[in-house]
């Protein structure tokens, strides 16, 4: 099997910390995965690794190729928006363009116009004239533009409203993505990706504390609701979380089964923002 | 190599302003002084009472004369713009790795399938050759039409221009000698070049510092040490650094003789190489022991530069 990233006991180290800590993963082909992690988890510092941007220990292979030695080829195949505006401000959006032409042998002019045609954005514009928002936006269209196998976005959104957003994701999702390529997201508002994303990474103190496909988490993770009275039945089955809402016990439950957990009370399928804190939590006690 | 100019093409869209609009400056400069010159001649307190009796004047003067005068002006005129051009590639230099890494903008450059050692040839070539042409472009045209404006001038004033000064003087033989200094200094100054470049993907701020102050602070530490051993000021770095100045191609005076810059300078030349403004000498300097040297510099600087360029997204 042909992995897009396959890592085994990626590890990187600062002078004192060790900000990814032997991180075995396989990342398939047509997959939109989500890296979610707390400040400081270690998401940057792998992302970093996957790009080329930074050394690191361990055996790391992106499309088969080695990312600290094989930067510049491996960016023919790879896109990636480290960080919302990084544009240079004092370029202009036709050379900004004209360059991606120039140096990009997978961009395609005419699909990068079309989509700025959408958007209030002129050729004529420098980086600095344009609002933060529109940043992201031109961004994204000459990424988009261009036909890579794997994308990654670090942060790609944030500071920006919710419509912008919302658009970015929409792009992305009807007019990008599809079975031969592959996406690598992190985000802090997870709420807004947790419907595109196919597969799920949680990174915690450098190490992956889940790593599942969204279809398995909606199997075997249930949140379940009860009233106040009911709340030490359900602590019986052993919630591997628990909190309180407007007065009702809200729990979470890891491999239990649906009908007993349905005649306490009301069965739902847990949010990954809800997910997220509840692992977390596990993993810190 | 479809990559490469790309790349260099960027670097002159970023800094328009330094290799482009700075020559067009001092080209204006010159033909305003010009102009103004023509307006108020009347009004200097000189032997001539009008430009037309200037102009007779010189006519009158030896042919040979006239000649080595055009020709030296037409250097001295490059001189501007060439001492300009140095300042314009230092500071280039200095922000040329350091610019990107301040606004974060590396994270974009570093996404385009473009090598560090391609983007770091980029910089060099435009210091090299890129800024060095546009000035010289600009120079020749400054000079053209500043003899155009003059021939119509004395054209005016019913003299001819051809036998006064047109027919004497070859420009062609100072353009092509600036231009010729400049690619022979883009080699000269290869170890300055490696050492800004070297600087500005090390310093975390303020490039100028990192430049100046660890070449002072050896330079005055080895006086000090020399001073206190044998009460003498012996060869160091500030004249290591001032012999290099003064022995580089680049045309530095107007008489076509640059052994006096050094010495107007108060820096001893050594008679290493002959100073007269020659194709001959500037080969001379580029086939020199001081050039290997230099070169051997340029190679471990810019190694250290590639080196950093690759680990400036580490944190």
């Amino acid at each position: 099997m042909n992995y897009v990233i396959e890592a085994q006991g990626l590890t990187k180290r600062y002078k004192s910390t060790i900000a990814v800590d032997n991180i075995d993963l396989q990342i398939p082909a047509g997959r939109i995965v989500g890296l979610i992690g707390p400040n400081g988890a270690g998401k940057t510092s792998a992302l970093k690794a996957i790009l080329g941007l930074a050394t690191y220990e361990g055996n790391l292979s992106v499309l088969g190729k080695n990312p600290s030695s094989d930067r510049a080829a491996l960016m023919e195949d790879v896109c990636f928006i480290a960080d919302v505006a990084v544009l240079p401000r004092w370029i202009r959006v036709w050379q900004l363009i004209e360059l991606t032409e120039d140096i990009h042998p997978k961009f395609s002019r005419e699909k990068c116009l079309q989509y700025l045609s959408s958007t209030k954005i002129t050729l004529k514009h420098k980086i600095k004239q344009l609002s933060k928002g529109m940043v992201a936006q031109l961004h994204l269209a000459i990424v988009m533009s261009i036909d890579v196998k794997l994308l990654v976005l670090d942060e790609p959104t944030l500071g920006l409203d919710i419509l912008f957003r919302k658009q970015f994701y929409t792009n992305l999702l009807n007019d990008y993505f599809d079975e031969q390529r592959t996406i690598l997201i992190t985000t802090h508002q997870v709420e807004e990706i947790e419907h595109i994303l196919s597969d799920l990474i949680f990174i915690q103190d450098g190490r992956i504390a889940l790593n599942s496909s969204m279809e398995d988490i909606q199997q075997s993770y249930m949140e379940l609701m009860v009233s106040h009275e009911m709340a030490a039945a359900a602590r019986e089955l052993k919630p591997i979380h628990e909190r309180e809402l407007f007065g009702r016990h809200i729990f979470l439950f890891q491999n239990a089964s649906r009908e007993q957990l349905s005649e306490l009370g009301e069965v739902r399928t847990p949010g990954v923002a809800d997910l997220f804190v509840a692992i977390m939590h596990g993993g810190e006690s | 190599m479809n990559r490469l100019m790309a790349l260099v093409r960027r670097e002159f869209w970023e800094n328009k302003g330094a290799f482009r609009t700075t020559p067009l400056v001092i080209g204006g400069i010159f033909l305003a002084a010009m102009v103004m010159f023509l307006i108020t001649f009347n009004h200097f307190d000189n032997d001539f009472q009008s430009l037309k009796e200037l102009l007779r004047f010189i006519a009158q003067q030896d042919a040979g004369l006239r000649a080595k005068f055009l020709y030296e002006s037409n250097l001295g005129m490059s001189v501007i713009f060439s001492m300009v051009l140095a300042f314009v590639v230092f500071f280039y230099l200095l922000g040329s790795l350091y610019d990107d890494r301040k606004d974060r903008s590396i994270l974009f450059w570093k996404s385009l399938p473009a090598s560090d050692t391609m983007t770091i040839a980029s910089k060099l070539l435009s210091a090299m050759f890129v800024a060095p042409l546009i000035f010289w472009v600009v120079y020749v045209i400054t000079h053209i039409v500043i003899t155009l404006l003059f021939s119509v001038v004395i054209m005016s004033l019913g003299e001819n221009p051809w036998t006064l000064f047109l027919s004497l003087g070859n420009p062609f033989k100072a353009w092509s000698m600036v231009l010729l200094s400049y690619f022979a200094q883009a080699i000269w100054a290869l170890p300055l070049y490696g050492w800004l470049m070297l600087v500005s993907a090390f310093a975390p701020r303020i490039p100028l510092l990192f430049a100046v102050l660890p070449p002072v602070i050896l330079g005055v530490l080895q006086l000090w040490v020399d001073f206190l051993k044998t009460f003498t000021l012996n060869d160091n770095l500030f004249g290591l650094f001032g012999h290099w100045f003064a022995n580089s191609p680049l045309v530095m005076s107007v008489d076509g003789n640059d052994n006096d810059f050094g010495a107007a300078l108060g820096i001893p030349i050594t008679s290493d190489y002959d100073h007269q403004v020659t194709v001959a000498n500037m080969l001379d300097r580029l086939f020199s022991t001081d050039m290997l040297i230099g070169l051997a510099m340029a190679v471990v600087f810019l190694g250290g530069t590639l080196w950093l360029r690759r680990r400036a997204t580490e944190s």
